[in-house]
C-alpha cells in the first residue's frame, strides 16, 4: 500500500488527504487519554490553587474571597525565604550531579549485561524503595546515629566517634539514596537506544576513548541525562521529611515553608503557600522546557 | 514473529584488554552503589527481628513482630490497599503515558509546547498543593454531582488511584520519551514497507525497542505510588487506610520493628511478583 | 511479546476500573470497615428494646451500624472501641491525622464522612466559628458530670456547646535524673548557653511554632501569648542562640530517644515523658530515671476535644458514643493506654497505683502547677509567631 502512494501519481492527492486525516485520528488517539485525565484531575483543580493565590486568608485560615496581589508582593520582598530558597536550590544541584556522577557509570553497566540480566538489574536497583520511605530512613539514622553502625566499627578500630547525625552531611546522603534511581531509569532507557558500534566507529577514526565518549556517547544519551536531572533536582528542590528527620528539623528548606504555611502554621496561610508554589512551578517549568530544548533538541 | 533488536545489544564481540577493564571498573562501581543502596535495606529487614522494642539494637532475633503483625488487621489491611492502589496506577498511568509519550514525539501539533508544560506541572507541583487541589476538586464536584443525579460518592481508593495515576502520569511520559528521543524511525519504514500494518509495525519494531523505558517509568510509577503519603492523606476516606498514612502517624509515638516486618514482608511480595512476571517471560 | 495481546483489556478494565473509582472500589482485604460507601441508614441491631447503660436510655434502632472516628495516631485505646461494639453493635472505624491543620482542612472542603473528631483547644473554636460542628444535646451525655469542672466552659468553647474534653496533657522539660541529680527547676536548663553547652547535641525542643517560641517567652518572663515586638525579638534570638546547641527540633519521637538515652533533657509534652518513663505497652520498654517538670517560670496547658461534626448522618450515635467514652472506668483504661492526662475526675481514681505515683510526682499538675499553666490562645496578633518561627529556621 505505502509503494502504491509513490507509483500512482494521480491518486497521490487523495491517498494524501486520507493519510493526513488517518494521521490526525491517530495523534488524537493517542493523545486522548493523557490529555483528558491531567486536564480533568489535574489542571482543573489547579485553578482552584491560582484562584487561592489572589485571596485573602482569612482569622481562622479559611480562604476568604477578596482580590488582592499582596500574596505575591510578600513572597518578593520577604527576605525570611531567601535562605530557605537558596539551601533547596543548593540542595538540590549538589544532589542532581552526585546522582549523576554514581548512576550514568551504573546505567552504563547494566546496559551492557546480556538482557536477562539488564531486567533483573534495574530491578535490583528499584527493590530498595518498596519498603517504606519512613523505616528507610530510620534504617539510616540507625546507620549514622552516635552508637550507630558506622560508629561501632570507627570505635572498635580505635578511633573517637564521629558526629554523623543528625547533620547536613545526613540530610545530603538521604538525599542522593532517594533520588539515584530516578536518574539510572531514564540514562538507562536513553543509554538502551545508543549504538555501541559508533564507539567503535570513533576509535577506528583515531579518537581515544574519553573522545569518543564526550564527543559521540555524551551527546547522544543527552535526553536521559536531561530527563533524571529533572526528576532527581525537581523532587529535591521541594522534599521536607528528608532535612527533618536527618537534619534534626533545624533548618528551612522551601519544602518546609510550603508546608508550613499551608498546613503547620496556624491559622495556615493558603493564599500566601499558592502564591509561593505557583510562581515555584512557574519559574521551573519555564527552565525544564528551556533545558530540554537546549539539551535534546539541537538536532531540530 | 520478528526477534527483538534489543537482542543484538551486548556488544561484547571485539573485546580488548582496556575495555575489559573499563568494565571491570564498571563493575566495581555497580558494586559499591549496590552496597549503599542496600545497607539500609540489611538493617530493615534485620532489626524486624530484634528483641529490642526501640528497634534500634541487635539484642537477640525474635519472631514476635511478625507473630503480632500478622494479628493486627488495620495494618496488614492498609498494606493491601496500598499495593491495589499502587498496582491499578501503574497499569493506567504506564499506558497512558506511553501514548502521551508517542504523541509528543512523533507529532508536531498546534499547542504542543503548552501540552509540554502541562506535563512537567505535575513533576514540579509540590506535593501538598496538588493534594490540597484535588481535595477541593473531589469535594466540589461529588457536591455538584450529588445535586445533579441524588448519588452519593465518597472519597475512598478510587480517589486515591484517580490522584495517583494524575501525578505518576508525567513521570511515566519522561522516561519513554528519552528512549524514544533517538529512535531510527527508518525501522518502522521498513517494516511497513515489507507489508506490516499500523499495528503490526507498533507491537513488533516499537514497542520492544521503546520497552526498557516502558518498564523503567513502569518502575518508578509503582515506586512513587508505593511511597506517596501527602496526596494520598487528602484524598483518602473514612476506613480506608493506607500504609505511608499509617506509618507516618506511628513517628509520633514509636515506630516499633512491626513496622519492619510489615516493610519486608512487602519488599518479599514485590520481588516475588518480579520473578513471577520474569518467569512467565521467559516460558513464552 | 505474547502478553502484549492483553495490553488492551487491561488497559479497558483499568479504565473503567479507575473511572468508577469515584465510587470507591470495594478494597481488598480492608477489615476495618467497608470500603467508604455511604453510611447504611439507621440499620437496628440484634435487639429493639432500648438498654440502660451509662446513665442514658439508649434507643437501639436509631442507632447506626458504623460510626466514623477521626483521631490522633494511637490515641484511643482499641480494646474500649471493641467494647462498644459489643455493647451496641455500632462497629467504630478509625482513621488517623497528626496536625489539626490538615484535619481541619479536610472536614473543611465538606463530605468528610466522619462523625466524631478530637481537635485541640483552639482548633474547636476555629471549626464552631465556621459552621463545621454540631451543638451537643447535654441530655445525651449524662457522664459529662465526671469531667473536672476546672476543665469545662473554656475559651474556646464557653458552655461546652460543640465539644467535651477527651485527653489534656501540659509541657515542661523532661530530663534524665542520672545526669541530673539535683533536678532541674527552670527554663534556664534549656536556654542558658553556660549549661546547655555541657550536654550539646544531646537535647531537643519541640518542633511546633507556638511551644518552642513560648518555652522561651516564659523564660524571659513574658506571657506565652505576649505578641509584643520587642517580646518576640528576644525570644527569637534566644531561640538563634540556643540552635548550635541542639541536637534537633523533635515533636515525634522524643519519648524513644529521652528512654534510650540518646537526649539527656528534652522540652517535652508530658505524656511522651510519661511513656519515655513507663515505656508503651509491650512496643517499647521505659527507663525509670525520666522525671518531668513544670518549670518555675512556667509551662503551656492544652486539650484534646471530642466534637460532632455538623454534616455527620449518626449524630444520634456520635452522642451515644461520645458518652461512652466518658464512663469513668472508660476514661481510665484510656488515659492509661494513651499515657495522656484524663480530665475525668471520676476516671482518675480509678488509674493504677503506680500511674497515680508518677502523677504525683510531676508527670501531673496539682492545684499549684496549675497557676504556672497557660492555655496558648489564637487570635489576629500570633499570627506573628509564625514569623519568628520562620526567622528562627531560616538561619
Amino acid at each position: 500500500m505505502a509503494l502504491e502512494t509513490l507509483t500512482s501519481e494521480p491518486r497521490e492527492s487523495r491517498v494524501a488527504a486520507l493519510l493526513r486525516r488517518s494521521e490526525r485520528f491517530r495523534l488524537g488517539l493517542l493523545l486522548f487519554p493523557g490529555l483528558f485525565w491531567l486536564l480533568l484531575f489535574f489542571a482543573l483543580p489547579l485553578v482552584v490553587v491560582v484562584l487561592y493565590s489572589f485571596a485573602t486568608p482569612g482569622p481562622t485560615g479559611r480562604v476568604e474571597w477578596h482580590f488582592t496581589l499582596a500574596n505575591y508582593g510578600t513572597l518578593f520582598t520577604e527576605s525570611l525565604y531567601v535562605n530557605a530558597y537558596l539551601r533547596s536550590i543548593w540542595a538540590g544541584v549538589l544532589t542532581t550531579l552526585i546522582c549523576l556522577l554514581a548512576g550514568y557509570p551504573l546505567a552504563l553497566y547494566i546496559v551492557r549485561r546480556p538482557p536477562r540480566w539488564r531486567t533483573v538489574l534495574l530491578f535490583l536497583i528499584l527493590i530498595p524503595f518498596w519498603t517504606n520511605f519512613l523505616v528507610r530512613t530510620y534504617a539510616w539514622m540507625i546507620i549514622l546515629s552516635n552508637n550507630g553502625i558506622i560508629n561501632s566499627i570507627i570505635q572498635a578500630l580505635g578511633l573517637p566517634r564521629v558526629a554523623l547525625y543528625p547533620s547536613e552531611g545526613a540530610v545530603l546522603i538521604g538525599l542522593i539514596y532517594g533520588n539515584l534511581p530516578f536518574m539510572v531509569l531514564p540514562i538507562f532507557a536513553s543509554l538502551d537506544r545508543f549504538d555501541f558500534t559508533l564507539l567503535e566507529a570513533a576509535a577506528d577514526l583515531g579518537a581515544d576513548q574519553t573522545r569518543a565518549f564526550l564527543r559521540v556517547m555524551l551527546p547522544l544519551t543527552m535526553p536521559g541525562i536531561a530527563a533524571g536531572s529533572v526528576l532527581v533536582f525537581i523532587p529535591t528542590v521541594g522534599q521536607f521529611v528528608v532535612s527533618d528527620l536527618l537534619g534534626g528539623a533545624k533548618v528551612d528548606y522551601l519544602g518546609n515553608l510550603l508546608q508550613r504555611l499551608f498546613t503547620r502554621s496556624n491559622p495556615p496561610n493558603w493564599p500566601l503557600g499558592s502564591a509561593m508554589a505557583i510562581v515555584f512551578m512557574a519559574v521551573l517549568t519555564v527552565a525544564i522546557l528551556l533545558y530540554f530544548r537546549i539539551t535534546t533538541e539541537q538536532d531540530r | 514473529m520478528l526477534d527483538t533488536p534489543t537482542t543484538r545489544k551486548p556488544y561484547v564481540t571485539g573485546m580488548d584488554s582496556r575495555r575489559s577493564a573499563g568494565m571491570l571498573a564498571l563493575g566495581a562501581h555497580t558494586i559499591l552503589t549496590m552496597v549503599f543502596l542496600y545497607a539500609p535495606i540489611v538493617v530493615l529487614v534485620a532489626f524486624s527481628f530484634t528483641r529490642d522494642s526501640f528497634g534500634v539494637r541487635w539484642t537477640g532475633f525474635t519472631l514476635d513482630w511478625y507473630r503480632r503483625l500478622l494479628a493486627d488487621q488495620r495494618l496488614l489491611g492498609a498494606a493491601l490497599n496500598t499495593l491495589y492502589v499502587a498496582l491499578t496506577s501503574t497499569i493506567v498511568s504506564t499506558i497512558i503515558g506511553t501514548m502521551t509519550a508517542l504523541a509528543m514525539e512523533r507529532y508536531h501539533f498546534r499547542g504542543r509546547t503548552g501540552f509540554d508544560a502541562l506535563l512537567y506541572l505535575p513533576i514540579v507541583i509540590p506535593e501538598i498543593v496538588m493534594a490540597l487541589a484535588l481535595l477541593a476538586f473531589f469535594a466540589f464536584s461529588f457536591g455538584i454531582l450529588e445535586l445533579l443525579s441524588g448519588l452519593r460518592l465518597q472519597m475512598g481508593l478510587g480517589t486515591v488511584t484517580i490522584a495517583h495515576i494524575a501525578f505518576t502520569i508525567s513521570f511515566v511520559v519522561v522516561v519513554v520519551r528519552a528512549s524514544l528521543k533517538g529512535f531510527d524511525m527508518r525501522l518502522e519504514e521498513a517494516a511497513q514497507d515489507l507489508g506490516a500494518n499500523e499495528w503490526q509495525t507498533f507491537r513488533h519494531i516499537t514497542l520492544p525497542l521503546i520497552l526498557p523505558g516502558i518498564i523503567g517509568g513502569a518502575l518508578l510509577a509503582f515506586t512513587l505510588s508505593l511511597d506517596d503519603f501527602i496526596i494520598t492523606f487528602f484524598t483518602t476516606g473514612p476506613g480506608t487506610s493506607l500504609l505511608p498514612v499509617e506509618v507516618y502517624g506511628q513517628v509520633k509515638r514509636a515506630i516499633t520493628p512491626k513496622i519492619n516486618a510489615i516493610s519486608t514482608l512487602m519488599l518479599l511480595v514485590s520481588i516475588t511478583l518480579v520473578f513471577l512476571s520474569q518467569f512467565i517471560q521467559r516460558r513464552r | 511479546m505474547q502478553r502484549f495481546r492483553f495490553l488492551p483489556l487491561i488497559m479497558v478494565v483499568a479504565l473503567v476500573l479507575a473511572a468508577c473509582g469515584g465510587a470507591p472500589a470495594a478494597s481488598p482485604g480492608n477489615e476495618y470497615g467497608s470500603g467508604g460507601a455511604t453510611p447504611e441508614p439507621t440499620a437496628a441491631p440484634a435487639a429493639t428494646q432500648p438498654a440502660q447503660s451509662d446513665g442514658l436510655e439508649v434507643d437501639r434502632t436509631k442507632l447506626s451500624t458504623e460510626l466514623r472516628f477521626f483521631n490522633w495516631t494511637d490515641y484511643v485505646d482499641p480494646s474500649i472501641l471493641e467494647d462498644f461494639e459489643k455493647e451496641y453493635g455500632v462497629k467504630v472505624i478509625v482513621d488517623l491525622f497528626d496536625a489539626n491543620e490538615d484535619m481541619i482542612a479536610k472536614v473543611r472542603a465538606g463530605r468528610s464522612g466522619y462523625d466524631i473528631v478530637t481537635p485541640s483547644d483552639y482548633a474547636v473554636e476555629t471549626m464552631w466559628r465556621e459552621g463545621l460542628l454540631a451543638k451537643l444535646d447535654k441530655a445525651m451525655l449524662p457522664n459529662l458530670k465526671h469531667i473536672d469542672p476546672g476543665l469545662l466552659d473554656k475559651y474556646f468553647d464557653p458552655g461546652n456547646v460543640y465539644s467535651v474534653p477527651y485527653l489534656y496533657g501540659i509541657t515542661g522539660i523532661a530530663y534524665n535524673k542520672q545526669n541530673f541529680p539535683d533536678g532541674v527547676d527552670s527554663w534556664a536548663a534549656l536556654f542558658d548557653t553556660a549549661q546547655i553547652e555541657k550536654y550539646s547535641g544531646q537535647f531537643s525542643m519541640l518542633d511546633d511554632e507556638r511551644e518552642s517560641p513560648g518555652a522561651a517567652l516564659k523564660y524571659l518572663g513574658y506571657s506565652l501569648n505576649e505578641t509584643d515586638p520587642a517580646a518576640l525579638k528576644k525570644a527569637q534570638d534566644l531561640l538563634i542562640a540556643q540552635k548550635p546547641f541542639l541536637a534537633a527540633y523533635n515533636s515525634s519521637d522524643v519519648n524513644r530517644k529521652l528512654a534510650s538515652g540518646e537526649y539527656v533533657i528534652a522540652h517535652a509534652w508530658s505524656g511522651s515523658a510519661m511513656q519515655a518513663r513507663s515505656g508503651l505497652g509491650d512496643e517499647f520498654s521505659g527507663n525509670p530515671d525520666i522525671a518531668f517538670v513544670i518549670p518555675k517560670e512556667g509551662g503551656m496547658i492544652w486539650m484534646d476535644n471530642m466534637v460532632i461534626l455538623a454534616d455527620s448522618p449518626n449524630a444520634y450515635t456520635a452522642h451515644v458514643f461520645m458518652n461512652f467514652m466518658l464512663r469513668p472506668d472508660i476514661a481510665a483504661r484510656n488515659a492509661e493506654y494513651v499515657g495522656y492526662l484524663t480530665p475525668n475526675k471520676d476516671g482518675e481514681q480509678l488509674l493504677p497505683q503506680d500511674v497515680i505515683a508518677l502523677y504525683k510526682e510531676g508527670f501531673a499538675p496539682n492545684e499549684e502547677v496549675l497557676k504556672r499553666l497557660e492555655w496558648a490562645v489564637r487570635n489576629e496578633q500570633t499570627v506573628a509567631f509564625t514569623d519568628v518561627w520562620t526567622a528562627v529556621k531560616g538561619e
